[in-house]
């Protein structure tokens, strides 16, 4: 009869990939930029934002992208429109963005040149929560026409971000969804949150979303 | 679905160390999962099988402890358990307020590992 052992461990399983992604946060630091994680659902509508976004930021800062689009490279096609140096990551069927794939691809990436690099993290309200990329601002995209209530039903995305981004205002006319529900709701978890309700469409909430962003990446890279 | 990188991860964990202790075999693996990470015990087992197949660790058995979310309160910094399930009538036991800061429930551990 073999003796049988019980080995403590009280690993964290995700203690690689928050290594890895230390050496992130790392390599922002002395490289001196900004890293901006977008999470949201399929369709919420990120690359419309981002693409507002870079309009926007362009003459000011050199932008930088990491899409992370499963199906196509539809999206780093039109990032690079706009002349913004774009790393397209190959995930296949993978639902989640990792540390490591970042790391992999900032290598990719002029550095020395970016003040902001934007991650557009794969359409999905769960995984993408899970794994800490090593982002300075950690944030998820939620569209007027996929409800108030979802921070009731993925609390663990709600809990990780920084700043929630309610896209599509231009539809509230259309929806039942209720914004003061949708704050109280994720001040449960989060009192910290911050909620920019913003229209790509029409602009609307876009100037105030960019000051605090602008003040944001100020205070990270000791701009003032 | 998503418990699947996870189950490569523990594996991939699991192994290490216990080859560190130089065994031939894995019995049971204990892990703690906060609630927030929703993972389901049934669907844990199923990647576990899978993924311990023609290893040392294969028929092994997977115990998995849940670590209840809770909260600071945003007012009066009680800390309370909350329904994940139910958060719409989350609020604070002492003062009544519905803020709060993540304090517990999205762990992932793994306690330990029996070998022989
Ligand atoms: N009405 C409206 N439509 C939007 C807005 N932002 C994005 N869309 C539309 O939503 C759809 C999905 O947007 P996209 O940016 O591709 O979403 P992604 O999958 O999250 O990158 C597109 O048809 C966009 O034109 C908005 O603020 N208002
Ligand atoms: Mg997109
Ligand atoms: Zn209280």
């Amino acid at each position: 009869m073999k003796e049988l052992k019980f080995i403590d461990l009280k690993q964290c399983i995700l203690d690689d990939n928050g290594h890895v992604a230390d050496e992130v946060r790392e390599l922002a630091r002395q490289k001196k930029f900004f890293l901006w994680n977008i999470m949201s659902s399929p369709g919420a509508g990120k690359t419309t934002f981002i693409l507002d976004v870079i309009r926007r930021l362009k003459g000011e800062f050199r932008i930088g992208v990491i899409e992370g689009d499963i199906e196509s490279t539809v999206d780093a096609q039109k990032m690079q429109a706009l002349d913004v140096p774009t790393v397209q990551l190959r995930i296949g069927g993978d639902c989640h963005l990792d540390a490591a794939m970042i790391k992999k691809a900032l290598e990719n990436l002029p550095l020395d040149e970016l003040n902001i690099v934007i991650i557009e993290n794969i359409g999905n309200l769960v995984c993408p929560a899970e794994f800490d990329l090593g982002a300075n601002l950690p944030s998820m995209l939620l569209s007027v026409p996929e409800g108030d209530d979802k921070a009731l039903k993925y609390p663990l995305m709600f809990s990780v971000c920084k700043a929630l981004i309610v896209t599509k205002i231009d539809c509230l006319p259309l929806f039942d969804f209720d914004m003061e529900a949708l704050k109280i709701n994720t001040r449960r978890l989060n009192d910290d949150l911050q909620i920019f309700p913003v229209s790509a469409k029409t602009g609307e909430g876009m100037d105030e979303f960019i000051a605090m962003l602008k003040q944001l990446i100020a205070n990270n890279l000791q701009l003032l | 679905m998503h418990e699947l990188p996870f189950a490569k991860s523990i594996f991939h964990a699991v192994v290490t160390k216990a080859e560190a202790n130089g065994a031939t075999k894995v019995t049971r693996v204990v892990i703690e999962v906060g609630v927030l990470r929703d993972f389901v015990p049934e669907i844990v087992q199923k990647y576990w099988k899978y993924v311990t197949k023609g290893s040392m660790a294969e028929d092994s058995s997977i115990e998995m402890n849940e670590i209840p979310a809770t909260v600071t309160c945003g007012d009066c910094q009680t800390v309370y358990e909350i329904n994940v399930h139910d958060l719409v009538h989350t609020h604070c036991p002492q003062c009544g307020c519905q803020t709060g800061k993540m304090l517990t429930g999205r762990e992932l551990r793994i306690v330990g590992i029996e070998i022989e």
